[in-house]
Order: C-alpha cells, then structure tokens, then sequence
C-alpha cells in the first residue's frame, strides 16, 4: 500500500441522543491515494459528511467514533511513535486514532484540512477574510515552532482576553508576514486584486469569492489531504463551474490528495477517481468511477443513477426508488440489509447484515447480487417492504 | 393556435429600499431592486412551461407576482383572457381557485400545528366548498375528499390525522400538491418543487406531477434552476437571467442548440452523470452576476458574455476585447488600486513604462498589438496618475459595444433569444462583420 495516503477501516461514529442511539457512520472503509480525488456520494442522513468529520477527528459531543482505523502516511509520525506506541505504527503509516489528542490536532492543517459547504456561514463575519486566512497561516507557522501548542485566539475568550481586547483593540493576532501569504493565497485562487479584498469583510463577497477564500484558507497549512463537504452545493451552475476548476487545477499544481463528498453524482464523475457510494451510514459499494457508473452492483447505486434526469437526453420515465431514507435511529435499524425495504430484488438471504464482497480487488459491494443472480422466486414479498416503510412513518407517533 | 391560457407582457417588479418616511426625512433617494425587470411569455394549455435561472435571477418573484401574490410595478398578465391586476374581488377570488402555487419548501410551507387533513381542507373551507352535500355533512364531504386527494399524490389516507413534522420532505412536498389540487386548479405555479429533495425522492414528485397533469389536464409554470430536471419535465423553457428573459423555445430545441451566450455557458456548466464527464474541464463565464441595483446597461449579460461584440471597426480578438472590457468595468467601479501596482513595477513611482507593463500583465493575457495597444497603454498612463475614471472613460470611447448601448429584447419568434448576434435589423448587418470573430471564439 505504498501510494495510499490514507486507509480507513471500519469506521463507525455514533451519537448519542436524547431519542436514542443514531448509528451515523458504521463499518465505513475506504483508501485514499496519493494524488487522486476520491468521492463519496450520498443523499442526505447517509452518513457522508460525518465520515469526513470523523476522518478529521472534529466529531463534538453527543457524537463518538466508537471503533475503526484510520491510518495515514507520515514517515515522521511512524518513526516517532515506532518505540512508543508500536500498536499505532505499520511501516510508514500511523493510526491517528491511537495518537495523543495533541498530535492529532497537529495534524488539522499541514495533513488534512477541510473546505466547508456553506461559505456565507463559515467565515466570522466581524474579522476581514484576510485576516482569518492569516489567522491559519499563523497557526501553521506557530505549530512548526512549537509543534505540540497551537493556541489560535479561539481559545482565548475569557475575561481575561476580553479586558486585553478592549484596552488594546489594535492588537493582532497574526503579523505582516502572514498577512502577505494570505494575499498569496488569496491571489493562488484566483481572486482579482487580493491586497484590497483581503481587506474586506466576509458579507463584501459574493458567495463564489468566498468560497475561494475558505479553499485558500485550507490551503495555509499546504495540506496532503483535503476534506472538501459539498464544496459547491451552495453555488449557481456557473459559479460551481469556476469552483472546480480551481480544485482540480490546485489539486495538481500541490499535489495533493481531495477526499470529496458530494450528493451531485455529476460533480463525481466530472471529478473523481474512484468513488464510494454511502446508504444509511455505510458504504454499500466502492471502486473506480468506470465501475461504479456502467457496472453498479448495489441495487441502491444503480436505483440512484436511474432517479437522476438526463440533460442530454429527456425521453423515457425516471426509475425512482420507492420508499423513503431510513432512520438511523439503533432502536430500529433492522438486523437486515439496511436497503432491503425499498429494494426492488431483495431476497430472504437479505434478511440478515450483509458484509462486503470484493468483486476484483478494486470494486467491492456490500450486496448478496456480489456473489448470486437475482432469484425472483426467492423475493421478499414486495409488501413486506411498504409494510416496513408504513411502519416507520407509525414509529413516529 | 388557441389563446393561451396565461400571458404575461412586460412584466415588472422593483423592490424599493430606503423608501421610508426616515429615509425621505434624510433626504435619502429611493433605490430599486428590479427583481423582474419587462419579461414577456405565454403559457399555453396543458403545457409545461420552464422558467429557469441561477439564484437572484427573478424567477421566484415572477412566479409570484403574476400570482398577484406581489404586487406588479408594471406590466400585465392576462390569465383565461382577463388582466388578472385588474380584477375586482369577486374575479379574484375565482382565479386564486384557478390557479395554485406549491412552494419549494416542503418544511416551511406546511403549518407544523395544523394536520394533515385540515392543511388540504383549508382550501375548500375558504372557497366555501362544497356549498351543499346530500347526505352527509359538509366537513365528512370534505374529509372524503381530502382522503380521495392524499390517495392521488401517493399518501395513504390514514394519514389525515397526522402532523406534518412525521413527514419526510418527499411526502411533505406530496401534502404541497395536495392542497394545491384540492380546488382543481387550471394553473400551478410550481416554485423548485423538487429541489430540496434528494434524488431518489425527486423522481418520485417527478413522476407524479407528469401523471398528475396527465389525469387533470393541468398546466404547469416549472421554476427551478436545475437543467436536468428541466429538460425532463418541461414542454417550452424561457431561460432568465438577472430580471430578463435572454430565450425562449421548444425544451429539446433549446438544449440542443441554444442561441443565447448565456444558455450555452450554463448548459456547459451542468456536470454529467457519466464517465465521459471525467476530467472534462468547462471554459466557464468570468465574474459573478452583477447586483440587480445596478444592472449593466444594454444587454445585462454582456459584463460576463464569451462572445461580447466589438466596435464594428476595431480589429480585435475576442479573448483580447473581453479583458479590455472585464478591465474596463474594473476600473469603472474601483476595483483597481494603482497602489498595488506602483509597489510591484517601481515603489518610487517614477517609471511610468514599467507600471503600464506591471498593469497590462496583471489584466491582459496575450499580446496586444496596434491600435489597440496604444488606446489600453494612454488608459493606463491615466491609471497610473491616480484617475481611474479617467481612464475608464479613454477605454470607453474606443472600445464601446453595441451590447451596452442597446438592449435586446426577446421578439415573437417560436425560439428567440435575446441577443444582438441573433438581431435581423439594421445595425445588427453591421455588426456581422466582426461578429464573425464572436463566432470563431465560440468555435
């Protein structure tokens, strides 16, 4: 596994709530090269964006990564910890799960950072974008001075650096020098005269400049890895055109690794190499984008790829899946496929958890269809499954 | 053909702001937002028509307002033969059964204290329907009915006493079409019905609005700003684009050869699908859509138009003339600081060649040559003297389009686009000298 960047393996995040267990995240594995762009594609409550915030340890209470492996290459870390913790170290990977919390949160910026959905929300609406990109080529430049301690001034909203802001308000935190590599980055993504607009409040820019901000601010710390939630989902068609263009062109200009989660099966393919497909918290197929389009296994792959209206092509009826998302809720996740209620060729050997299959080392389905045919005799009755969908609106009550 | 049932003509709403009592006292002059700014279409029977545009484009408000659920600021909308903004209350309230509107929010336009049952009887209640019922009572009639409608959009009528928070947003979006079927409507205006949904429920509302105009005989007004589902689901499509309708025609006429810059550049932009999509890399439109406060003069496209028309005697490349204007336009609103530019080419300010050459790298690509490198570099020199309205103004002289100084309107062809490359009349013959320059850019 020499050209994966990141391996993770069975991960599984949950929260814990008022209403009860939600099993956001489980058994989720996937790989990450060096270099490529992988996608998870997922409608909304499967699971996708919590896996990303699970990957860059930023899951807040009541949720927990209850179990899994997530391990990245770094030849420093793997020698570092190679004495101390040798549970954690394989070859030149680490499992940053098993890392102090320290060291994890080192990690946030030089290995892995994240560009956020929605750019309107993202930034502090009081502090000029220039400055908050400054602010994280600050942290970055701190933490390689003092890799274990990266305050940012975050942390400091006490009565303490309340009383320093008000008797010094020109106080800053982030110097000159890091004001010029904002307006680098700010320039790197092609934002027209970036030493005025560094200047400028967040609300001064249209939601396309800002999201070219948060991606330059992403980039303070050059990152191997990153995160990118929707990055366009909030952008007109046009706008999303010009946003993608910049990921790809950085992408290679850096040579950086992008971990993708989208719900725009266009933006997939447009962008992705490979491509894991999430259903109910889990990955329920996996593999190179060729496979996943023209030869999808998972009847909720192929039932997603029929939903979608052809732009090029406008004949022929949709072929929705019936039936809703489930709920994630522990108390009544089935002790069955996840999707058999709304499958249209679900079996009885449906009825119990399925595992992943690898169908060619590359592409791998969490379906029974993997290894044989669809048997019509053996069905599930189809009523069963409105049954099931009735009884989950009942549940509500 | 037979009259259509909805017609809309130059069609206007403006939003007013610092229009207050305080505002006048401070002598503050009223701005207006032209949300829609003179659109014209027909909606015929039956048909689905598209409306469709990015965010901010007036496709909402137009919805709305030939609804009169807004007041219009001019125009007017014929619907079934009468001007609807001149009806009195009685014809009114005859054309509010006749035409429905489902909203794209499926969370927020349903009333969460409210069930089910009453959220669809509402209607009937308020238009005093049924006015007798044999036999029964009239709110068992109206239950029956509820129930018969609920089974029509795909719910099950044991749902009637349940709130809408125990709805998913399919089903919620399915509860919007109920109520707006309940008063059996003509029209429906549908506001992105289906964009808050995911995919594999969003070809489930789908399909049951085709059945559902199948079964009733309904024509819809589509709203939405996603092609693909355009382009499924619609008959005609008029594209918009800040306040305008740029074209207008057949759906498979427009996606498959679209006149207008501005639909080519969106179609372009949608991501396919499929493997061929992999790595396909879009030329897309520079800038953002300008503020509606202050819309471009001329075509409102041409700030960001690939295919922009030069002066018909200026010898001039397109991706040359597009930078002169983006460059143009920067300068016009103060988007460029000399400073910045003094700092990189010579801190002391004295070389002026040197800050010409800083400025024309840093705005230009490519090689300008002749004339028009004469005209851009005495813009600079202004630039470089601190008067960038100056120098706005010496690009302006030369360099002014036809795009900016005239409008183009959308005219009665079966599929107009409004657009000076597209124009039969007088200039337009000029024009078409250089505007096979525009034609070769596209190409």
């Amino acid at each position: 596994m020499a050209d994966t960047i990141l391996s993770v393996r069975d991960l599984s995040t949950r929260f814990f709530t008022e209403e009860g267990q939600v099993n956001a995240v489980e058994n989720v594995s996937f790989d990450v090269e060096d270099g490529e762009i992988f996608g998870i594609v997922g409608e909304s409550g499967s699971g996708k964006s919590v896996t990303a915030l699970s990957v860059i340890d930023l899951i807040e209470s009541p949720g927990r990564v209850t179990q899994g492996e997530i391990w990245y290459r770094n030849a420093d870390l793997a020698e570092e910890f190679r004495g101390s913790k040798p549970e954690a170290v394989d070859g030149d990977l680490v499992d940053i799960r098993r890392l102090p919390k320290g060291v994890r949160r080192s990690l946030r910026g030089p290995s892995f950072s994240m560009v956020f959905q929605d750019p309107m929300s993202s930034f502090n609406p009081s502090i000029t974008v220039g400055e908050q990109i400054a602010e994280a080529v600050e942290v970055q430049r701190r933490a390689r001075s003092n890799p274990r301690s990266t305050r940012s001034r975050t942390q400091g909203y006490g009565l303490g650096s309340l009383l320093v802001d008000s008797l010094l308000p020109s106080k800053s935190y982030v110097d000159d020098e890091s004001m010029d590599r904002a307006v680098e980055l700010l320039d790197q993504v092609g934002i027209p005269d970036p030493e005025d607009r560094a200047d400028e409040y967040p609300h001064q820019f249209s939601g396309g400049m800002l999201q070219r901000a948060m991606i330059a601010q992403a980039l303070a710390g050059e990152p191997d890895i990153l995160i990118a939630d929707e990055p366009t989902t909030a952008l007109d068609v046009t706008i999303q055109a010009q946003i993608l263009n910049l990921l790809r062109d950085l992408q290679e200009q850096e040579g950086m690794s992008i971990l993708m989660i989208t719900h725009d099966l266009g933006v997939i393919a447009r962008m992705c190499d490979r491509v894991g497909v999430m259903y109910a918290g889990e990955v329920v197929e996996r593999g190179p984008l060729a496979d996943i389009f023209e030869n999808p296994v998972h009847p909720y792959t192929q039932g997603l790829l029929g939903s979608i209206p052809d732009v090029d092509d406008p004949s022929g009826r949709l072929e929705p899946i019936s039936g809703n998302v489930p709920s994630l809720l522990d108390s009544e996740m089935p002790d069955a496929c996840y999707f058999a209620d709304r499958c249209p060729k679900a079996m009885t050997d449906c009825l119990t958890r399925i595992p992943e299959y690898e169908l060619d080392g590359r592409h791998s389905v969490r379906c029974v269809l993997a290894e044989q045919e669809y048997d019509p005799a053996d069905a599930v009755d189809s009523a069963d499954a409105t049954d099931a969908a009735d009884q989950e609106v009942s549940a509500d009550d | 053909m037979t009259e259509p049932l909805l017609a809309v003509r130059d069609l206007q709403k403006y939003y007013s702001e610092q229009d207050s009592f305080v505002d006048s006292l401070l002598g503050r002059d009223p701005t207006s937002v032209k949300a829609v700014d003179g659109i014209s279409f027909e909606v015929e029977r039956g048909e689905t028509l598209g409306l469709v545009g990015e965010s901010g484009c007036g496709k909402s408000t137009t919805g709305e307002t030939l609804l009169r659920l807004r007041e219009a600021t001019g125009g007017a909308v014929t619907f079934d033969g009468t001007n609807v903004f001149e009806m009195d209350d009685d014809e009114l309230k005859a054309f509010r059964r006749d035409a429905q509107i489902v909203f794209q929010d499926p969370f927020s336009s349903l009333d969460p204290r409210m069930t089910v049952g009453d959220i669809v009887a509402e209607p009937l209640k308020i238009h005093g329907i049924p006015e007798s019922a044999d036999g029964e009572s009239k709110r068992e009639w109206r239950r029956d009915k509820v129930a018969d409608l609920l089974e029509r959009v795909g719910l099950s009528a044991n749902h009637l006493d349940r709130y809408p928070h125990e709805f998913s947003g399919g089903q919620r979006q399915r509860v919007g079409i109920a109520r707006a079927l309940a008063l059996e409507p003509e029209f429906i205006v549908l506001d992105e019905p289906v964009s808050a949904l995911d995919v594999s429920v969003q070809a489930q509302v789908l399909n049951l609005l085709d059945d559902l105009q199948e079964e009733f005989g309904l024509t819809y007004l589509f709203i939405a700003h996603d092609l693909s589902v355009v382009r499924h689901i619609c008959d005609r499509v008029a594209v918009m684009y800040l306040g305008n309708v740029v074209e207008l025609g057949p759906t498979d006429e427009l996606f498959e050869s679209p006149k207008h810059p501005y639909t080519k550049a969106l179609l372009e932009s949608v991501p396919r699908p499929s493997t061929a999509e992999h790595g396909r890399r879009v030329e897309a439109l520079s800038g953002d859509v300008p503020s509606p406060r202050n819309p471009p003069s001329g075509c409102r496209f041409r700030t960001r138009c690939p295919q922009v028309i030069p002066p018909d005697d200026l010898d001039i490349e397109q991706e040359t003339y597009r930078a002169v204007m983006d460059l143009r336009d920067a300068l016009a609103v103060g988007d460029v600081n000399p400073d910045h530019i003094w700092d990189a080419a010579d801190p002391d300010r004295a070389d002026t060649e040197a800050f010409i050459e800083e400025a024309r790298a840093r705005h230009i690509d490519g090689e300008l040559r002749g004339e028009v490198a004469g005209v851009v570099d005495t813009a600079l020199g202004h630039l470089a003297e601190g008067e960038p309205d100056r120098a706005a103004e010496t690009l302006r002289e030369r360099f002014e389009s036809p795009c900016e100084t005239q409008r183009p309107a959308v005219g009665d062809a079966s599929h107009p686009a409004a657009c000076h490359l597209y124009e039969g009349s007088d200039e337009v013959t000029v024009i078409g000298t250089t505007a096979g320059a525009a034609a070769e850019a596209d190409d």
